[in-house]
């Protein structure tokens, strides 16, 4: 999993090569496209080649399937044509990814009846990144059935799947955003070098010196045994991880918008400022926005949306936001991790339209959903739903905090408090930097990679959070 | 993003080539010690040698300049300890180790009483070792009876005992023993240690003798640091039987060694997950209590969660020798 992490001394080789590489053949789209389709294989194929095998395949799959689309006058091939697309990338995902669990569940079941347990349980390795591929997959063969985006050749749709900054945690890349950048050479004299190095370096730091020291310190040992620890620590654990998770994910799809950035390609932003917002239904326009309009639209308004009455409304909010949690693993915690998102989706739904004139002050509305967010995030990330009641039921406890320190307390307010910062600063930081002589430039960046380095010492960068998803 | 106001943000494709290579070399030249452990923790192969060609004589170079200071003031800012270290014992020792410790245990005829746990004074357990040790503690703190335990992991992933360059485990137990001063370790390690090892001069296999008698002395090092030569007792689990064929064999070999330093070392207990569970023979699942569950991850080496409750048990049943009011109850 090191190999494909892009904190790694691996990496810093293979991006340089790349680099240099994409950039020579960019003049040429002839040879561009099959240097990087092979350079993202070689990145995902790292690991264990066999998972490249399996890329291919559903890349093979969703363009027949979109050609077929595309050009059948016939409205009943088509939509047969779609459905066997969706059944194999459903098919694809549910294998890997809760063949195991489900076996277990039934097995399990089959023992409570007396039939003792027949089934054999099954350990299927996940290949890292198939749930954002192949949900990238469905999008681009719902998009062609739609007529929004133009069916692509097989070169295109296995660049568009495995362009490698994108390809291991998102963000989640529709057809009609990747496919015309891989039709035009990019500028090698307009490289968005300000934007590009600023979210790397950002990224970097998010990761190493936020996410894996609250991790280490506070989150992991709070979380592997609640009832060892005080109130305090529990508190702090509590919102330590809303910092952590934040800084892990969106320290990562910094990073891999940063490097197609400095390649040339522009990836849909995933991550605004998530935790200044007022309400859920805001929290989800800025926490894993490719994840959450991909499930706007390819599974809520597929399902009627907000358009057949409030008790459809709630219905689809719950359906989407559960199944939105089970897209993370098969477990219960993250199913109770969708039901809360899905029922405050409803109650604010619901008191808008009850309440229309009724306005809470925006601290107590910051508060409210800050707040929510941070108790789904404990079913998100306890092992199991009696930890998570656990650490819920420990947060009022006494006793000694020594967990609770000024560096991990600055950590977690620093996380959180620097998204209320003005966006405007962030451009005006990227424009000094790219104004600053290379050297100058090389040399700041070279001490953002020292001080990363230095905060996770011999232990080394932890895995990123979302890439057991 | 409009172009005209992006131009203030470009440079040529040229010159951000320069920002990323200027930074790699700085970031290289004062980060060398780093960059030499990182190779030293790879696995055996084509990037471990160019890593290590690279970044050695680098190291050289910059440790001579005085390079390596501003990443020691930082790793000061951090709180990192440094693990690796040269001439220690785990590196250089003699075999003679496991003869000796044997004979002085004989001479002493019987180890000291440890502290026992009661009302209000839990044992202090810390439960160390590679990233096998994660679930361990997880579940030992679970199944531990109630008041008894007070379960602290610290696991150090990725690491082992054949390679001390990387990741030095006596240098590393003796920071974690004088930072916690526990009543009793559990130590579970051996999943990472496929490295060939240097003993008297000479390079050995996992497949050769003389790995397996190497490894027994420096388990033999390591756990008479963790124990305190006897004062705590150390329940040391070698890795479980393993889906590869290869692994399996190198942690079959492993077990061995841990048998053999058991005998040397004063308050060393050996726990046998590997031929136990599954009467040797690998699953990935088990039957526990009447219930068949998943054990294995995917690796075909660590346990699951739900697994690592058939490895808890045995390490309890082992504890209780030693402290017999765990014997009552060892949980779910």
């Amino acid at each position: 999993m090191r190999a494909v992490s892009f904190p790694t001394i691996e990496f810093a080789a293979f991006f340089v090569v790349v680099f240099i590489l994409s950039w020579a053949f960019m003049p040429h789209p002839r040879a561009w496209r099959p240097f990087i389709l092979v350079a993202s294989y070689v990145f995902y194929g790292w690991v264990d080649w066999r998972w490249v095998l399996l890329l291919i395949a559903s890349s093979v799959v969703n363009t027949v399937a979109a050609r077929v689309i595309a050009r059948s006058p016939s409205q009943i091939a088509r939509k047969r044509a779609l459905i066997v697309a969706i059944v194999f990338d459903l098919g694809l995902l549910c294998t890997f990814k809760y063949l195991g669990f489900f076996v277990s569940e039934v097995d399990d079941f089959l023992d409570s009846l007396g039939l003792g347990s027949p089934l054999p349980l099954v350990q299927i390795v996940l290949p890292i990144g198939i749930s954002f591929f192949t949900f990238q997959a469905i999008s681009y063969v719902v998009d062609v059935y739609r007529g929004e985006t133009r069916a692509a050749s097989l070169m295109d749709v296995a660049i568009l799947q495995a362009f490698f900054p994108h390809l291991v945690a998102g963000p989640i890349v529709r057809a009609n955003e990747l496919l015309p950048q891989l039709r035009t050479p990019r500028d090698p004299r307009q490289v968005l070098a300000g934007p590009g190095l600023f979210l790397v370096a950002g990224g970097l730091v998010k990761k190493t010196v936020v996410a894996d020291e609250l991790a280490r310190r506070v989150v992991d040992p709070v979380y592997s045994d609640p009832s060892a620890h005080s109130g305090g620590e529990i508190l702090l654990a509590f919102y330590a991880f809303a910092a952590q998770i934040y800084c892990d994910f969106s320290g990562y799809t910094d990073m891999a918008i940063g490097i197609a950035l400095l390649l040339g390609f522009q990836l849909p932003q995933n991550f605004n400022r998530p935790y200044m917002a007022l309400s859920l239904q805001e929290f989800w326009r800025r926490w894993h926005m490719t994840l959450s309009r991909w499930l706007r639209d390819y599974l809520y308004i597929p399902l009627g949306g907000n358009r057949d009455g409030p008790r459809r409304t709630y219905r689809n909010l719950m359906i989407t936001m559960l199944l939105g949690g089970l897209w993370h693993g098969a477990s219960f915690t993250f199913v109770i991790w969708g039901g809360i998102h899905g029922g405050a989706l409803s109650v604010e739904r619901w008191a808008r339209e009850h309440y229309p004139r009724f306005r809470m002050p925006t601290w107590a509305a910051w508060f409210v959903t800050f707040n929510v967010v941070c108790v789904a995030w404990v079913f998100f990330r306890a092992p199991n739903l009696d930890i998570a009641f656990q650490v819920l039921g420990g947060l009022g406890l006494s006793g000694p905090s020594p967990l609770v320190t000024l560096p991990m307390v600055f950590l977690v307010l620093a996380a959180i408090g620097v998204q209320a910062l003005p966006s405007g600063w962030w451009r005006q930081g990227e424009a000094w930097i790219v104004a600053r002589p290379v050297a100058a430039q090389g040399v700041a960046f070279g001490l953002v990679i020292l001080i990363a380095d230095a905060a996770v010492g011999q232990q080394g960068v932890a895995p990123f959070i979302y890439f057991q998803f | 993003m409009d172009p005209r106001r992006n131009r203030d943000l470009t440079m040529p494709a040229g010159k951000v080539l320069g920002v990323v290579l200027i930074a790699l070399v700085f970031a290289a030249l004062f980060n060398s010690e780093a960059i030499v452990r990182a190779g030293e923790g790879m696995e055996q192969g084509t990037t471990r040698d160019v890593v290590l060609s690279v970044g050695r004589p680098l190291d050289d170079v910059a440790g001579t300049i005085g390079f390596h200071l501003p990443r020691e003031g930082l790793d000061l800012a951090f709180g990192q300890e440094d693990k690796t270290a040269s001439g220690t014992e785990l590196e250089e020792g003699s075999t003679a180790i496991l003869k000796r410790r044997r004979r002085q245990a004989r001479e002493e005829k019987e180890e000291p009483t440890f502290r026992q746990p009661g009302p209000g004074r839990p044992l202090e357990v810390l439960v160390t070792g590679d990233s096998e040790a994660d679930f361990l503690g997880q579940r030992l703190t679970d199944q531990s009876p109630p008041g008894l335990l007070q379960v602290e992991t610290v696991a150090r992933n990725a690491t082992g005992l054949t390679n001390p360059a990387f990741f030095n485990w006596e240098l590393n137990a003796q920071q974690e023993v004088d930072a916690r001063d526990p009543d009793a370790v559990v130590m579970a390690i051996g999943g990472n240690d496929g490295f060939n090892v240097e003993s008297g001069g000479n390079l050995y296999g996992p497949h050769d003798p003389e790995w397996e008698t190497e490894f027994a002395r420096r388990v033999a090092v390591v756990a008479g640091v963790l124990s305190g030569d006897g004062e705590r007792p150390v329940y040391w689990v070698p890795p479980p039987t393993a889906r590869d064929p290869e692994f399996n064999e190198i942690y079959k070999t492993q077990n061995r060694a841990v048998e053999k330093a058991e005998a040397a070392v004063p308050g060393l207990r050996y726990v046998d997950v590997y031929s136990t569970l599954g009467k040797g023979k690998y699953s990935d699942d088990l039957k526990i209590d009447g219930q068949k569950v998943l054990a294995r991850q995917p690796d075909g080496v660590h346990f699951t969660r739900d697994g690592a409750v058939a490895p808890v048990r045995l390490i309890l049943r082992e504890m209780a020798r030693d402290f017999p009011a765990l014997e009552k109850d060892s949980g779910p």
